[in-house]
Formats: structure tokens, C-alpha cells, sequence
């Protein structure tokens, strides 16, 4: 028969110190998230019920910005512009990210060299690298011009970021260009761990190329996918430095996102209570996604 | 291995992350706002009042002068006051200091890019009425009229202008003198102009909001004041005519009209991807015929014009055969207040003082640096040498002349000064009509005028 007996005072001693110990590591950052997130976080949910112009005494209007949110139709057209910006991101970056990786990871040669050279544009700040891509599709010095000059005036006309037809999926690209090759030294990571023999079974079975990525690699890596997948809807939300870089919103509104349009208000329009409005729809929406992927994990036992 | 830290280990590491916040400090404290400070130097001691000074400059040689003659002279001449100048960037400065002063902080010196901007402040009681010093250094016999009165709120001085211009239609003479064209001055002759220049492959006017959004609203002001008039205007920012009104739609409608054919920046996309430095770029090379845009370029066209290229100036034309040309739009790009949290006012409005107390001082700015001076009373015999013949020609025939206008960020309140240069590019995209554009212009200035939030207006002379 066994007894449960307490644990000795010197061991209680030790686990408590343990404890004292890890709760003394993650108090700075505890204080930093308490002081930048948390307490400007609440004061955003209060001021977006109230009329607060960034300067003047806020007054409580309850519920008058959201409804005024929702009715207005540069908030709506923002919010479905980063609907397709998420959309476009969870399909071009991640699919060339997967095909990369995927191809970086069937060669021996040279792997490293690849590697560096796609994660280069990562590494670049933002502002370097729209002010980039801004000379290079600029309409009056940029790829159109030169093309012009060497007798190809395919881009004539074309103003990528002028034109509102084509300006979002201009930034879009641009952001892309900077994005695909962190998205390829991650998923290369993942690849990496899986188990070789997995490959060699599955070659002595005749299985093709396609089948190996499809079969295995893929699912191999779900979590490393599930999570990329995550970060790039919470982060397609909150897009705001090549967008306010290369158009500010511009033309009329053609790029604007909600970060944009939330930064617009409380800036220049002097709307700081509805600014703090959208700025809760903001942190709504990326509750909810990471809601929704913890409910898979943990409720639904997905293995993601 | 891995072992338990010891108690002594967690002293050490204690002790070591507070020497390093010591040491991170101590090279934070000497310029804790990441920007250039630009004080004189010297220990600060008990007896000695610091004033802090946010400001910004168009360019190096301008910030240089400013600091040598202006900060380090009035810090040379106190014994118990030290302005400590911070530089920040030009297109960021107000904003910062809009940030600082919501929140309770900022520099003692409050900069605002104009009246309005400085009005917002005034109604939020974030700056203090200067009403004493104006008495005491005797302000009003100092500043120009129209700018002293622009300058009050409910009838109390909060901000005192340090920097006013207009707006002119800058040109190059020799792309002028190629094409056989003469400088316009009517609205028949403006549009020839711009129909010959369109046909030979010119961009008829320059025109753009890449990069700075308000640009527009530069240009929303040259033909406003030169299509409607100074009249109606002051009309419509007295309240006695609604900015619905037909005068403002046709001039809404005509700019347009120019910017459908191509005469405005080129073409309504490549208004979007248009920058002032491409503007001006392009006056120096022929490129571009007219360029109407504010008299703060004046310290900055020269950098455009190289190899014996020479830029020139003239009055707006008019845009409206009712109106009278030649109209000089006033605005003030800088005034200065005295933060309500200061604790140093005194000091502060000693600063102010300095600035304008003495019109050689900012006449010889001026005659440096291009950099548009004070608003003050100065006979035309005043101005040196020196000063540019092109720029002395702008400040004599402004206090001559009985056609003076009205600068949208010196006259029109914050918020609808902002409706005019966001939603303007809506009426560019087609997005929104030109009638649709002015009610709403007019919704967002019933508002603001019934708070009390529009600067008071000069009455117009012509």
C-alpha cells in the first residue's frame, strides 16, 4: 500500500523559489505588454464610445461610432479591401513560399546561397524598399519609361499606382515581393525535419514528384502551414506601412485599408474617438481568427 | 548543464540590468525625442530656464541660419533663459506636435502650420491667450493687421504668425520665350497657355499629392481665390454664402474640366504619382509650363534650376473673368503659441518676442535663406540688398496691392480644411460630382462655424 506523504519543506522551498525565479523573468515583459498594449488597449475601447477629437474633453456617445462605422462607406470599402488583400495573401505568397521551399529542399547545391538571396527582401526596411519599388513603377522614370526608350511602350499608360483599377494589387505585389522569401526559409525549415525515409518509401512505391509534396510533405508540415496561415490573416488586418508608404489610401480611397482609414481619422480628420472604433474592430477581427484557430486545436483536436 | 539560479544570481543579473537601464539612460536623456537637438550647449543650472522649441526647415542652410542667428543669438543675449531647439521633420512636425500637446506634453513653444491648426488648440485650452505679452512687446503695432486679427480667438490672442507668403504661378521664362507664350493673366489667356502646351507634350500644369496628401489643397486654393474671388469668399467664410453655392461648384467643375483633358498634372492618374519635387523638376526642364504652388518654395526653386536656368513668378491669373487677376492668397505656414502645460511662459513669450521684435533680423533670413519672414510691418525700403530680387518683388507688392485672397490652412476651420484635400481627390477619380463635393464642403463648415472654430477673416478691399 502506498502513502501519499507532503512533499519536504526544503523541496517546497525550491519549488516556490523555481516559481519566484520564472514569474521574475517574465515580469519586465509582463509590465512592458501591461503599459504599450493593455492600458492603451482598454482606453481605445473606451474612447471609441465616446466623441473624443484627440484634444478636447471626451464625451460618451455609447454606440454612435460603430454604427456611424458601418454605415460608412469608405470604412466598408477599406474592410473589403482587406478581405482580398487577406485572400491574396493566403494564396500568391504562401503558394510560392511552399513551391520554393518545396524546390529549395530537393536540391544539395547551392541551398544556401538561395536561401539568402530570397530572404534579402525581408531584411530590407519597408520604407527603403517601397521607396524602391515606387521610382521603379513610377509612370515618368520607372520600368514604363525605360521599357519605352528601348522601343517597348508595353507600359505606356500604365500607372500601377495612380490608376485605381490596379493600385491595391500594385502594393500588393510589392508587399508580396518583400514577403514570399521569409514564407520560403520557413516552410524550407519545417521540410527539413521530416523524416527522409518517408521520401524513400514512398519513391520505392513509384510515387511522383507531385505525390511526394501532396503526401507528405504538406501534411508533415500542417502546423508550420496552420500557423503562416494564421499570422498572414491577423497580418493582412493589420497592413498599414507599404499601403500609407507607397499610396497613403490613394487614388480616392482605391487603397485604402482600415489601418489607413483609422490612421486618417484620428490624425487628420480629427476623429480620435471613431479612430479608437476601428481600431476595436481591428483587434475584434484578430481575436477572433486566433479564437477560431485555438478552438480547432483544442476543441476539435485538429493537429494544427 | 543547467543548475538553478542562486540567489546571488539573481542579484547579479539585477544589478546588471539596472546598470544597463543606467547606461541607456544616460544616453536617452541627452536627446530623448530621437531628433536632432540643437541646443547651445552649457550645463543647465537652477537659476537658468530651459524653453523647448520644436521646429522644422525646409532646408539645411535655412535650419543653420535660424540656430546661428535666432536660438544661439537670443541664448546669448539671457542670462536666466536657454531656448532649446529640437528639429524635426517638416512633414511630420505638426502632427508630432499635435500628438504632444493632446496629451499634455510638447515643447513650451507650440508650432502650428497656421492659424486653424493653431485655433484647434486655443478651443481646446491647450495653449494660453498671449493677450499680455501682445501688450507688453506691443504686438499689434508690430504684426500686419489681417494677421494679428486672424491670429485671435474669441477675441483673445493664442498664436503669434511667424511666417506668411501666397501663393503664386511660378514659370520658366525660357520655356515661355521657346514657345512664344505669354505669362497669363486671364482666364482666356491661361487656357491658351494650357491648350499649346498640352498639344506640344507639356504638362499644361503642374500638379500632385504623392507623398504629401494636403498638397492638393495648395492647389484647391489658387483657383479658389482666382475663380471665385476674395469676395465671395470671405462671404462663404463669414457664413453669409454656403459653399454649395453655384460660384464654388463651376470652380470645382472647371478644375476638373482641366483635369479631364489633361491639363492638370497630365492626367488624373499621374495626379496621384506626382510629387512637388517632380513639378518643379519638370519647370526647370521644360517639361512642365506652369506651376501655381506657395511662395515657400521660393528658398528651394533655385535647387531645381541649374546650369544658368532661371525660374520666375507671377501673380495668379484670373480664373474667372468676373474676378480680378493678380490675387495673392495670404497664408501663414507657422505661428507660435505658449503650451498651457509650460511652466516656463514667460520665458517662452520672451522667445516669441525675439523672433519678431526686431524685422532686420527676419529680413536678413529672408535675404539668406529664402525662408518667408513674419508677418510684420516693414517699409519696402527695409529690405536689403541682398534679399532676391524675385522674392522682394512678392513682399513689396503684397502690402501695395488691394487683391489679397484667403489660404485654405490660414482661414478655413481644421476639419474642413481636411474634407477639401481628402475628399477632393474623389471628384478627380469621377467618384464623387463637383456639386456633391461642395455640400459636403458646406456641411462640414456649418459645423465648425456654429462651434466657433473658424479663424476670423480679413475683409477684402477689391
Amino acid at each position: 500500500m502506498s502513502t501519499t506523504t507532503a512533499p519536504p519543506p526544503a523541496r517546497r522551498r525550491h519549488a516556490a523559489r523555481g516559481r519566484l525565479t520564472a514569474w521574475l523573468f517574465i515580469a519586465p515583459l509582463l509590465i512592458v505588454n501591461v503599459l504599450v498594449i493593455a492600458g492603451p488597449g482598454l482606453m481605445s475601447v473606451y474612447y471609441s464610445f465616446t466623441d473624443w477629437d484627440g484634444l478636447d474633453q471626451a464625451d460618451f456617445i455609447w454606440f454612435s461610432n460603430y454604427a456611424e462605422l458601418f454605415g460608412d462607406p469608405d470604412f466598408r470599402r477599406a474592410l473589403l479591401h482587406n478581405l482580398l488583400w487577406t485572400a491574396f495573401f493566403l494564396i500568391v505568397p504562401m503558394s510560392m513560399g511552399l513551391l520554393g521551399a518545396f524546390l529549395l529542399s530537393r536540391i544539395r547545391r547551392g541551398q544556401l546561397a538561395f536561401r539568402v538571396l530570397f530572404f534579402i527582401p525581408y531584411v530590407i526596411a519597408t520604407v527603403v524598399s517601397a521607396t524602391i519599388w515606387r521610382q521603379i513603377l513610377s509612370p515618368t522614370s520607372g520600368v514604363g519609361p525605360a521599357l519605352s526608350d528601348l522601343g517597348i511602350p508595353l507600359l505606356d499608360d500604365v500607372n500601377f499606382l495612380g490608376d485605381g483599377d490596379i493600385a491595391l494589387g500594385a502594393v500588393a505585389f510589392i508587399n508580396n515581393w518583400q514577403w514570399w522569401g521569409f514564407l520560403v526559409v520557413i516552410f524550407l525549415a519545417a521540410m527539413q525535419g521530416i523524416e527522409p525515409s518517408l521520401y524513400e518509401a514512398a519513391r520505392m512505391d513509384g510515387a511522383s514528384t507531385w505525390r511526394e509534396f501532396w503526401h507528405i510533405t504538406l501534411p508533415s508540415i500542417r502546423p508550420t502551414f496552420m500557423f503562416l496561415s494564421l499570422m498572414t490573416v491577423i497580418w493582412s488586418f493589420l497592413v498599414f506601412d507599404y499601403v500609407y508608404i507607397l499610396t497613403q489610401g490613394g487614388p480616392a480611397g482605391s487603397t485604402d485599408v482600415l489601418s489607413t482609414v483609422m490612421y486618417r481619422a484620428a490624425f487628420e480628420e480629427q476623429q480620435a474617438g471613431y479612430a479608437s472604433a476601428i481600431g476595436v474592430i481591428l483587434a475584434l477581427i484578430s481575436a477572433t481568427t486566433v479564437c477560431g484557430y485555438l478552438y480547432l486545436r483544442r476543441r476539435l483536436r485538429w493537429d494544427i | 548543464m543547467s543548475r538553478n539560479l542562486a540567489r546571488r544570481d539573481l542579484l547579479k543579473l539585477g544589478g546588471g540590468a539596472l546598470a544597463a537601464s543606467w547606461v541607456l539612460a544616460a544616453c536617452g536623456s541627452s536627446d530623448s525625442s530621437g531628433s536632432t537637438s540643437s541646443s547651445s550647449g552649457g550645463s543647465s543650472s537652477g537659476a537658468v530656464k530651459d524653453v523647448t522649441y520644436w521646429a522644422a526647415f525646409a532646408t539645411p542652410e535655412g535650419q543653420k541660419y535660424f540656430q546661428q542667428n535666432f536660438v544661439d543669438a537670443f541664448n546669448g543675449s539671457q542670462k536666466n533663459v536657454r531656448v532649446k531647439m529640437d528639429v524635426k521633420q517638416l512633414m511630420t512636425l505638426g502632427q508630432l506636435t499635435n500628438t504632444a500637446v493632446a496629451a499634455g506634453k510638447g515643447a513650451d513653444v507650440v508650432y502650428a502650420d497656421g492659424p486653424s491648426a493653431a485655433l484647434s488648440f486655443a478651443k481646446n485650452g491647450k495653449t494660453v491667450a498671449l493677450d499680455a505679452y501682445a501688450t507688453k512687446y506691443q504686438w499689434k503695432d508690430r504684426l500686419l493687421p489681417w494677421a494679428y486679427d486672424v491670429s485671435e480667438v474669441d477675441g483673445k490672442l493664442h498664436s503669434v504668425p511667424v511666417g506668411y507668403g501666397s501663393l503664386v504661378l511660378y514659370y520658366n521664362p525660357e520655356t515661355f520665350a521657346q514657345h512664344g507664350w505669354k505669362v497669363p493673366t486671364t482666364l482666356a489667356e491661361f487656357e491658351a497657355v494650357c491648350a499649346d502646351a498640352k498639344s506640344k507634350g507639356l504638362i499644361p500644369v503642374g500638379a500632385g499629392n504623392s507623398g504629401y496628401k494636403a498638397q492638393t489643397e495648395w492647389y484647391l486654393t489658387c483657383v479658389l481665390n482666382a475663380a471665385v474671388g476674395p469676395k465671395a469668399l470671405h462671404e462663404a467664410l463669414t457664413g453669409k454664402r454656403k459653399w454649395d453655392d453655384k460660384v464654388f461648384v463651376d470652380a470645382i467643375t472647371l478644375v476638373k474640366s482641366w483635369i479631364d483633358k489633361g491639363w492638370w498634372g497630365g492626367s488624373s492618374d499621374r495626379y496621384f504619382t506626382n510629387t512637388d519635387t517632380d513639378m518643379f523638376t519638370g519647370l526647370a526642364g521644360g517639361k512642365v509650363a506652369m506651376y501655381m504652388t506657395g511662395t515657400w518654395s521660393f528658398d528651394s526653386a533655385d535647387t531645381f534650376f541649374t546650369g544658368g536656368k532661371k525660374w520666375d513668378w507671377a501673380p495668379l491669373p484670373s480664373l474667372n473673368d468676373a474676378v480680378p487677376a493678380g490675387v495673392y492668397p495670404l497664408a501663414i505656414g507657422t505661428t507660435l503659441s505658449i503650451n498651457a502645460k509650460s511652466e516656463n511662459a514667460e520665458a517662452a513669450a520672451e522667445f516669441i518676442d525675439y523672433m519678431i521684435a526686431d524685422p532686420s533680423r527676419m529680413l536678413g533670413m529672408l535675404a539668406a535663406t529664402g525662408t518667408n519672414p513674419a508677418p510684420l510691418k516693414v517699409d519696402a525700403n527695409a529690405y536689403p540688398a541682398e534679399v532676391d530680387e524675385r522674392v522682394a518683388r512678392l513682399y513689396k507688392a503684397i502690402p501695395q496691392t488691394k487683391n489679397l485672397g484667403y489660404a485654405s490652412w490660414s482661414f478655413v476651420p481644421p476639419k474642413t480644411d481636411t474634407y477639401l484635400y481628402t475628399e477632393f481627390d474623389k471628384v478627380i477619380t469621377g467618384d464623387m460630382s463637383p456639386a456633391d463635393f461642395c455640400a459636403g464642403l458646406q456641411k462640414a463648415f456649418a459645423a465648425e462655424l456654429a462651434e466657433g472654430s473658424v479663424p476670423k477673416p480679413f475683409t477684402p478691399e477689391s
